[in-house]
């Protein structure tokens, strides 16, 4: 293994590939990606994969765009042939109480201030979108054609091999043991396959980026939290969109291959990053997918999983260098979102440690706001 | 009784059952009480239960313990059905399946 870097990145998912890939891409050389395990097997491999440009607040829409726009170019981006099942078939996202659909009525505005194009649906029109949608569970609904879902094994590839075509270093199966560090001054990173002297180090470590932050005695707020999702057997494409809805705590979508696949979130999820699957998730969610679409109660169920939200107090990322230490970089706390933002957390990331302005301003992402009482205003669209 | 029957199994015993009607189809057959739908089909010497639906190549009776997918077939309109653990019951309406499935 190299004994030096000029960046090492912690985390072989899907942002700490996105960080290398923009840091090479602006022509930084020597960079190493570290990851435990395989790349895209912590959160990134275990999520969703959605992408949406639907949010409450204008910086969430901005960063969700950003990446949006992306993912549509990522084929030319990347210079290479791994196709990432991009699938632009919409959101639709369906509001449960009156006070939602009030607000998904503000969100439109700001959606389409900021050029999304997003539009307000009544039940009968969403369920022209999605017919086996029973349509006197919601009030309303919103729905982006351009949202969609890719598929986060291909988009790994597709980044790891565009990253290593322009000489980015990635170790797999190297663990993080420790942060190497001279009083305040950041030395690099101590791995059980050997040191890695690096001026610059990135935690992208998602469900695992508190256990980095306490190796570089760093203060990081943030949490993990299990989530779950479950497959059915595939049928016949039956469903474009990604369904999704707050007060009705669900997303649902059917990939490619035919199978739906969904979850839920749950205040209950244990917080110790266990990955274990619960009989609870099977029943409860199971119970949500069939009250708000019984025809799809026939599915047998293939499979369940668990991965990590790595939590923040307002939900919303960590993007800062670590005050207590320079050159220590945070991209964490994404909150069930870290996949996709990563386009953006690449491209912020970068700059930053480039020392250059981002195309987006997300100062208020810092992690001093936990401290000074500056959290960001609540976004209510989120699962 | 016809020739094609499972009569000797290690393990399970056979008695014969009344016949039960049912279609493969539209061809009607003849299976006995105590019949899985696949148990059925193969005593009436019927080996491809559908296609794959990407591959188009033919897929018959394997695992026989409703594990391996490999006998989903359309029964009563309701598709994926693993036909090897499913009891036959008189008037069953069997199609092959050949895509991933409708659901009604």
């Amino acid at each position: 293994m190299q004994k030096t870097a000029d960046v090492a990145i912690i985390g072989g998912g899907i942002s700490g590939l996105s960080i290398a890939f923009q840091l090479a891409q602006a022509g930084v050389g020597n960079i190493a990606i570290i990851e435990k395990n395989f790349l895209g097997s912590g959160a990134t491999g275990r999520c969703g994969a959605g992408i949406r440009m639907q949010w409450g607040t204008e910086l969430n829409c901005l960063l969700s765009k950003y990446s949006c726009e992306f993912y549509e170019q990522a084929h030319e981006i990347f210079h290479n042939d791994i196709d990432i099942e991009f699938e632009q078939g919409g959101y639709l996202i369906g509001a449960g109480t009156d006070e939602e659909l009030e607000q998904f009525k503000q969100n439109i505005k700001l959606q389409n201030k900021l050029g999304i194009e997003s539009v307000f649906l009544s039940p009968e029109e969403a369920g022209e979108i999605v017919p086996h949608l029973d349509i006197r569970q919601i009030k309303g609904a919103t729905f982006c054609h351009r949202d969609g879902h890719l598929n986060p094994f291909r988009t790994v590839e597709a980044y790891a091999e565009a990253a290593k075509s322009l000489g980015v270093s990635i170790y797999e199966y190297t663990e993080v043991r420790d942060i190497l560090r001279d009083g305040n001054k950041l030395k690099g990173v101590r791995t059980d396959k050997g040191d890695i002297n690096a001026p610059v180090v990135v935690n992208a470590a998602g469900g695992y980026s508190g256990l980095i932050a306490d190796m570089a005695s760093v203060d990081l707020p943030v949490y993990s939290q299990r989530h779950q999702i479950m497959a059915t057997e595939p049928v016949e494409p039956m469903q474009e969109p990604m369904f999704m809805g707050f007060s009705l705590n669900i997303y649902i979508q059917q990939v490619p291959h035919g199978s739906f696949i969904m979850g839920r979130s749950d205040d209950s999820e244990p917080t110790d990053l266990r990955l274990t699957s619960s009989w609870h998730f099977l029943e409860e969610m199971s119970r949500t997918c069939t009250r708000l679409m019984p025809r799809l109660g026939q599915l047998k169920i293939v499979r369940q999983w668990a991965g990590l939200y790595n939590m923040t107090a307002d939900a919303q990322p960590i993007y800062d260098e670590a005050p207590e230490l320079p050159s220590f970089y945070h991209a964490a706390g994404f909150s069930g979102h870290g996949f996709m933002l990563a386009p953006v957390t690449g491209h912020v990331i970068a700059k930053r440690i480039l020392g250059e302005k981002p195309d987006i301003d997300v100062s208020s992402l810092n992690v001093s706001r936990f401290k000074e009482g500056g959290l960001l205003p609540t976004e209510s669209s989120v699962v | 009784m016809d020739s094609n029957r499972i009569l000797e199994h290690p393990i399970l015993e056979f008695t014969e059952g009344e016949d039960l009607p049912f279609s493969f189809d539209g061809r009607q057959l003849v299976g006995k009480s105590g019949d899985t739908i696949a148990s059925a089909l193969h005593a009436a010497g019927v080996r491809v239960l559908g296609h794959h639906f990407k591959t188009g190549r033919p897929r018959g009776f394997y695992c026989a313990i409703g594990n391996c997918s490999s006998c989903l077939m359309i029964v009563n309109g309701v598709p994926n059905v693993r036909v090897c653990v499913e009891p036959l019951q008189a008037g069953m309406v069997v199609c092959s399946q050949n895509d991933r499935g409708v659901l009604p």
